[in-house]
């Protein structure tokens, strides 16, 4: 397993040095049967339809996409990560394909209509007026389950 | 992304996530995550491997079926990083300054044929995958080039797209450049490497060399956003680098 204090001096000290949120109460919300569940993928990779508004560098709001939506870019503010595999298969970061395969098979119920992006290298306390109304936007298309995948 | 999971919870969502940090999950405590032992970039795993995906979806979809709280499950195969780290990043003592620019002129015509020569591969690599992520920073590809050498010559170019300025506009033709020649040669070499992409394009090629000089007139610029560019890694991929690049802090954040 990587471990914080076995990575290179630069991402040791940034990444052991976030302020990560602390939740007091959590909540639990009971999930549905899995051929009940409607499924809506929330990324923070900060992908979004060519030709919508790039995410500003620390962007606190988000992007819906279709879960048809194929022709997608990238504006997050850092690059550390690989993007060569989702530039190869968008699935390796957002597998609206290999859901709907599911959906098909019966292991789930629905993909729902939209799916969402955030910045993720924002702070998620700033994001959390942006996370409510994304998640009126889900209830509003019958989505019970939320399946969030960093970058 | 662990936060996040906590606010769609508490609007009565049921969240599942994967990620790539254990502690920050195990502090965080979102309500159901899986934690994976891959690079970053690849949350599911491996590109055009449905089989693979599926066993990281049906992994993290089973832990739908607890009844309580938080819970964290390991995925049971491990996609080796280099050296702890999880992306390529350039060797520490790869550095150019300004002095290393130059006829700038040369520089670019060098650039110009690189890329022109990698063209028809790209197509191929579009009309195969039906998509392309290059473009994200609206402009032609022919653009990309001409815009980031206008930086070499220590000034900073008027922005060609309206609403955007220039510097946010660089990072983005920065990534765009890398795109292009990724998407190509994953396609026309069929490979999957992350760690012979980053070396091929930011170590060996002619485009690679033209960024490593912008860096250098980052480094060297009176303007505070070019220098924090570089402050927080946010261009040459110097994050998982054994040490900050000289001149900087890598204090940015």
């Amino acid at each position: 397993m990587t471990k914080i204090s076995e990575m290179p001096a630069v991402a040791r000290g940034f990444i052991s040095n976030l302020d990560l949120p602390v939740v007091d109460d959590p909540s639990w919300a009971q999930p549905v049967p899995a051929n009940k569940r409607r499924i809506s993928i929330v990324s923070t990779a900060a992908v979004h339809r060519r030709g919508d508004k790039p995410f500003s560098w620390l962007a606190k709001d988000f992007r819906a996409f279709d879960k048809t939506d194929r022709d997608l870019v990238m504006t997050h503010v850092a690059v550390e990560f690989d993007r060569s595999a989702w530039q190869q298969d968008l699935n390796t970061i957002i597998p609206l394909e290999r859901l709907e395969e599911m959906a098909d098979d019966g292991e789930i119920g629905s993909v729902a209509e939209e799916h969402y992006s955030f910045m993720g290298a924002a702070d998620p306390i700033t994001m959390e007026k942006s996370a409510r109304q994304a998640a009126a936007r889900m209830k509003q298309d019958g989505v019970n389950t939320v399946f969030l995948i960093p970058i | 992304m662990c936060g996040l999971a906590h606010y769609f919870e508490s609007e009565g969502l049921s969240t599942v996530l994967v990620g790539f940090v254990r502690e920050h999950i195990e502090a965080i405590k979102p309500p159901r995550a899986l934690f994976l032992d891959f690079p970053m970039g690849r949350g599911m795993g491996k590109p055009n491997d449905p089989v693979f995906q599926k066993k990281v979806i049906r992994e993290a979809f089973g832990l739908l079926d607890t009844d309580s709280g938080p819970v964290i499950s390991d995925f049971p195969e491990v996609i080796p990083v280099k050296d702890g780290r999880m992306g390529y990043a350039l060797p520490p003592e790869l550095v150019l300054s300004v002095e290393d620019i130059g006829d700038v002129d040369a520089v670019l015509a060098e650039v110009k044929a690189e890329m022109a020569a990698l063209r028809p591969d790209y197509e191929a690599a579009v009309a195969a995958r039906e998509r392309t992520t290059v473009g994200a920073s609206g402009l032609e590809i022919e653009e990309f080039a001409p815009f980031v050498a206008g930086f070499l010559n220590g000034e900073i170019p008027q922005s060609p797209r309206k609403g955007m300025p220039a510097i946010p506009l660089l990072k983005l033709v920065v990534e765009d450049l890398e795109a292009y020649f990724t998407e190509t040669r994953t396609h026309r070499d069929s490979i999957d490497d992350l760690e012979l992409m980053g070396k091929w394009f930011w170590e060996e090629s002619k485009t690679g060399r033209m960024l490593l000089l912008l860096e250098a007139v980052s480094i060297a610029s009176d303007n505070k956003v070019m220098l924090q560019i570089v402050e927080m890694s946010l261009m040459a991929p110097r994050f998982w680098s054994e040490g900050p690049l000289p001149g900087t802090s890598a204090a940015g954040w």
